[in-house]
C-alpha cells in the first residue's frame, strides 16, 4: 500500500490534482482544465490515484464526481516519522561518542 | 512470502489499562521489546496518529531499534501501528490490537501482518513473551 501512495505522489501532475481535490469535489472534466495535456492522459492520472485510494469516485447519473481520501497517507506520514525517530536518536548517539572522544 | 500472525491473551484489567500500558514509555519499556538479558536505552512514544515511537534495547553491546508509528488510535477498542526492525529487515510491518472487555477483564487480539514467512514462528513466539510480560508490566 505504501508502494502505490508514493508512487501516485511521485508525479506534479497527480499532485496538483489532490490539491485541487482538496479544496472539494470536481467533474474529471473541471479537474483537467488547468493542464495542458489531453483528457485522456488526465484520465490515466485519476486511474492511479483511484489505485492507491487517494481519489474516490461518485457517479450520479452520467456525471463523475471525484473527492480526495487522505487515509493512505498516514502510512507514508508514519513511514516518514519512523526514520525521524530511528535517525535522531542515532545522531543523539553520535553526539555522546564524539563527546566521550578528547 | 509473508503471513498474518495472530496471538490472543486475556488480562484480568480493564481494557483502558491494557490500551494505555501500549502509549506509555514508563510501562511499554518494560514489556514491549524488551529482552530478559537487554537494557532498553530508550523508549520513546508520541502517541498520536502519525506520531513514531522508538525502543531500542541493548543486547550484548548491540543496540537493537524497533521503530514505527500509529496508524489507529482508538481507546480503548483499537490501536494499529506499522513496526520495523531495521537490523533485521529494511521493510515495515503492521500490527493491530483490538481490545475486547470480558466480564473479569478484557481479551486482547494482536494481528501482524506482511510477515516474512521464514520469520513467522520466531515472531509468534516474541509476541507470545510481550504479551506474558504486559501482564507483570500492570
Amino acid at each position: 500500500m505504501l508502494d502505490e501512495t508514493l508512487t501516485a505522489l511521485a508525479d506534479p501532475t497527480r499532485r496538483a490534482i489532490l490539491a485541487r481535490l482538496a479544496q472539494g469535489e470536481a467533474r474529471v472534466t473541471e479537474l483537467a482544465q488547468p493542464f495542458e495535456i489531453s483528457l485522456n492522459s488526465v484520465s490515466k492520472h485519476i486511474r492511479m490515484l483511484e489505485r492507491a485510494k487517494l481519489v474516490r469516485r461518485r457517479v450520479a447519473g452520467r456525471e463523475h464526481f471525484l473527492s480526495f481520501d487522505p487515509q493512505p497517507l498516514a502510512a507514508a506520514e508514519a513511514w516518514i516519522a519512523g526514520q525521524k525517530a530511528l535517525w535522531a536518536w542515532r545522531l543523539d548517539q553520535l553526539d555522546a561518542v564524539l563527546k566521550e572522544t578528547p | 512470502m509473508t503471513v498474518s500472525l495472530k496471538v490472543t491473551r486475556r488480562y484480568a484489567h480493564p481494557p483502558e489499562t491494557v490500551f494505555d500500558a501500549w502509549l506509555t514509555p514508563g510501562i511499554a519499556a518494560k514489556f514491549l521489546f524488551a529482552t530478559p538479558t537487554g537494557t532498553m536505552v530508550k523508549a520513546e512514544i508520541d502517541p498520536r496518529v502519525g506520531g513514531a515511537f522508538l525502543f531500542v534495547d541493548r543486547r550484548d553491546g548491540q543496540d537493537v531499534e524497533h521503530v514505527g508509528a500509529f496508524l489507529e488510535i482508538d481507546r480503548p477498542r483499537r490501536l494499529v501501528f506499522s513496526f520495523g526492525v531495521p537490523a533485521f529487515s529494511a521493510e515495515m510491518t503492521t500490527v493491530a490490537l483490538d481490545i475486547a472487555p470480558t466480564a473479569d477483564g478484557c481479551e486482547l487480539t494482536l494481528t501482524h501482518e506482511g510477515v516474512l514467512e521464514d520469520w513467522a514462528e520466531k515472531t509468534k513466539g516474541g509476541w507470545t513473551m510481550i504479551l506474558d510480560a504486559l501482564d507483570a508490566a500492570l
